[in-house]
């Protein structure tokens, strides 16, 4: 038999109880969610539920729209990502390949602007919303998150990366700059493509903050907004606030399940290449 | 097709060792003959690459003309060129397969889907590649690399075909036998071929012509089997042939050429003043060694392999140098003997500027 060191023991033992303590927040979530009021709140606290129920759930929809905030937030987070995507790589493009004067000095303008905190962007982005009429709309939540210069950061570094041989190989045989970006760089950054779209998607489905201050009605509510709303709804109610919240993160552990692979990979590579 | 290139100079913006700005081609003046194979050859930093990546249009020219035929190119782009490159990294596209990175020339002009294919595989099967086509680049040998590259940059049937130093990345055996595969598919492919290497053996063995380029300026630029017979000057006769070419240093008399150190004189016949440093130069084998009295006398010292051939070393005064001997040959370290120089391989250059008396 293969004989196992008890170091190696030790790590799996230590790797299980840190998996466990993350996990557990989200099961304890679901199995509160699937509860009666009455079984929730005894003492002591049941494991699985008795009688699994949906009623939650169904409450949880009958309240509050939250097939609405699902499909603002789908929305917004398909519009937002997808924008930034495009601009982060034409961008990156632009400063890793394109020459003309003062492209280096604008960019680092560019990421020094990193440095201003989040905050203060808020304000200055709420009023130039206000001011453009967007207050209470979806365009509102989308317009100030379609382009992001920490990714275009981290993607022209992998763009400066690719070899100059692969740029003018592609030029001779014919390809333009278009071609050469969308043909040959985009497909050779895939992983790193992947890791930047589901941060910022991620980024953009757990928006709070920002919605909260431009969105007043109900109609245009995402679903952080929404579940937040919905705690004064479900007052005291811990298995209906666990059933919303459900409703908010499984959809993203959904995602999260089927683009596993490329999450790990593109992490991994992106780290690999510094 | 037939390429000229006109007083062609490429300057960068860098710096040498003097403060100078680089001038990496100097003023280059040649043409090249339609379905020739021509070979770019020159020590590392002449300006080969330079070279050749104006001619695909990846370098802009500082001034000068380049002509395709008797169409001036020399503002085109490399996409309007219709030249095929192959870098001396090859540069796969790493996400591609090997039929894929071979279509996409194709694609990129919009060649429908079943012709590309076509014709892709019908390159595949010219440079022996057709078993690999579903693989990624880096499942491939060197070799097999290289392969897909040609084939790239064949599948567009360019104009003109340019490999920078194509075979440096192989090993000994596979160098010898793709820089034969590379002249079995230009010949079938009758394209006008630039193949830029800084190995003189390479460059004769596989070329028509030959470009001999040293700091950006072309030394010489002849017909393969005339550059080692009629060497334009001292750097050429220098670089090209192996073993190199014995250099003796000494003066031109009225009689003929004294090396240093000995009071005997080698006949030979140029158009110097008296009393000028000369450099002698001879092939190894066009030195002759004998027991009698015949020639200039030189003292034997060891004898050597060069694979199949024999080489005797010898002192002619403070010069030394090498000759090819029979395998049988009896070596007698110290002896003296004597020395003679056929005509053919036998040149004189100025001991300063490698200028060529005769
Ligand atoms: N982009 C550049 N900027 C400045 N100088 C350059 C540039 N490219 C090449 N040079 C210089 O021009 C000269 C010729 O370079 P080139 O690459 O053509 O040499 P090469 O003959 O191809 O050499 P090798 O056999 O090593 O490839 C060199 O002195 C080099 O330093
Ligand atoms: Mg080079």
């Amino acid at each position: 038999m293969k004989k196992i060191s008890a170091g190696r023991i030790i790590t799996y033992v230590l790797l299980a109880i840190g998996g466990f303590i993350m996990v557990f927040p989200f099961i304890w979530m679901l199995i509160s969610s699937l509860k009666t009021w009455a079984e929730c709140g005894s003492m002591p606290p049941t494991w699985w539920p008795h009688n699994p129920t949906l009623e939650n759930y169904i409450y949880a929809f009958k309240t509050a729209p939250f097939l609405k905030y699902f499909r603002n937030s789908v929305i917004v987070t398909i519009v937002c990502t997808a924008a930034t995507m495009f601009n982060t790589i034409l961008c990156a493009f632009t400063f890793s390949r394109l020459k003309f004067p003062g492209r280096d000095i604008i960019f680092s303008l560019m990421v020094s602007l990193m440095m201003i905190p989040y905050e203060m962007l808020i304000i200055t982005n709420y009023t130039t919303i206000v001011k453009m009429g967007l207050y209470d709309t979806l365009v509102a939540l989308i317009i100030p998150f379609t382009s992001s210069i920490f990714y275009t950061y981290i993607l022209r570094n992998f763009f400066l990366s690719i070899p100059d041989s692969l740029y003018y190989s592609a030029r001779v045989d014919g390809a333009s700059d278009w071609q050469y970006l969308w043909e040959v760089m985009v497909p050779i950054a895939k992983p790193s493509l992947v890791t930047i779209g589901l941060l910022d998607a991620l980024a953009c489905w757990n928006s709070f903050m920002w919605s909260i201050l431009v969105v007043g009605s109900v109609d245009n509510r995402t679903l952080p907004f929404g579940l937040f709303a919905f705690t004064d709804q479900a007052g005291v109610r811990f298995e209906r606030l666990m059933a919303g919240s459900s409703i908010v993160v499984i959809p993203v552990i959904i995602l999260f399940l089927f683009c596993r692979k490329q999450i790990v990979t593109g992490v991994s590579k992106g780290g690999m290449k510094g | 097709m037939k390429v000229t290139i006109k007083n062609l100079t490429k300057k960068f913006a860098s710096r040498d060792k003097n403060g100078e700005p680089v001038i990496a081609v100097n003023n280059l003046t040649a043409e090249f003959e339609s379905g020739k194979l021509i070979a770019l050859l020159g020590p590392s930093g002449c300006g080969k690459s330079t070279m050749l990546n104006m001619l695909s249009g990846i370098l802009p020219v500082t001034s000068g003309k380049i002509y395709f035929d008797d169409t001036d190119v020399t503002d085109l782009t490399p996409d309007k060129r219709e030249v095929g490159l192959v870098f001396q990294n090859y540069a796969l596209y790493p996400h591609m397969t090997v039929l894929q990175n071979i279509c996409f020339p194709l694609k990129i002009k919009k060649v429908p889907k079943d012709e590309r294919i076509a014709r892709a595989k019908k390159i595949a099967r010219m440079v022996h590649i057709d078993e690999y086509l579903n693989r990624l680049p880096k499942e491939l040998s060197g070799g097999q690399q290289q392969r897909v590259a040609i084939a790239r940059a064949l599948v567009k049937n360019p104009k003109l075909l340019l490999l920078d130093e194509p075979l440096s990345n192989l090993d000994a055996k596979l160098r010898l036998e793709m820089r034969e595969e590379i002249r079995r598919i230009q010949r079938e492919s009758g394209v006008t071929t630039v193949f830029v290497t800084h190995d003189q053996e390479e460059a004769t063995s596989i070329s028509d012509y030959i470009v001999l380029m040293k700091l950006g300026v072309m030394q010489q630029f002849s017909a393969t089997r005339d550059i080692y017979n009629n060497p334009a000057n001292l750097f050429v006769a220098d670089f090209i042939g192996n073993p190199t070419i014995n250099q003796l240093h000494g003066e031109y008399t009225s009689s003929g050429f004294k090396p240093d150190g000995t009071d005997e004189i080698i006949p030979i016949k140029a158009d110097v003043a008296e009393g000028t440093r000369t450099i002698l130069a001879a092939r190894a084998e066009s030195v002759t060694f004998n027991k009698g009295e015949n020639g200039i006398s030189a003292k034997v010292n060891d004898m050597y392999s060069s694979g199949k051939d024999w080489l005797l070393n010898i002192d002619i005064g403070n010069n030394n140098l090498r000759g090819y001997c029979d395998a049988d040959y009896e070596l007698i370290p110290e002896e003296i003997i004597k020395v003679q120089f056929k005509d053919k391989g036998v040149f004189l250059f100025d001991e300063k500027s490698g200028e060529r008396y005769c």
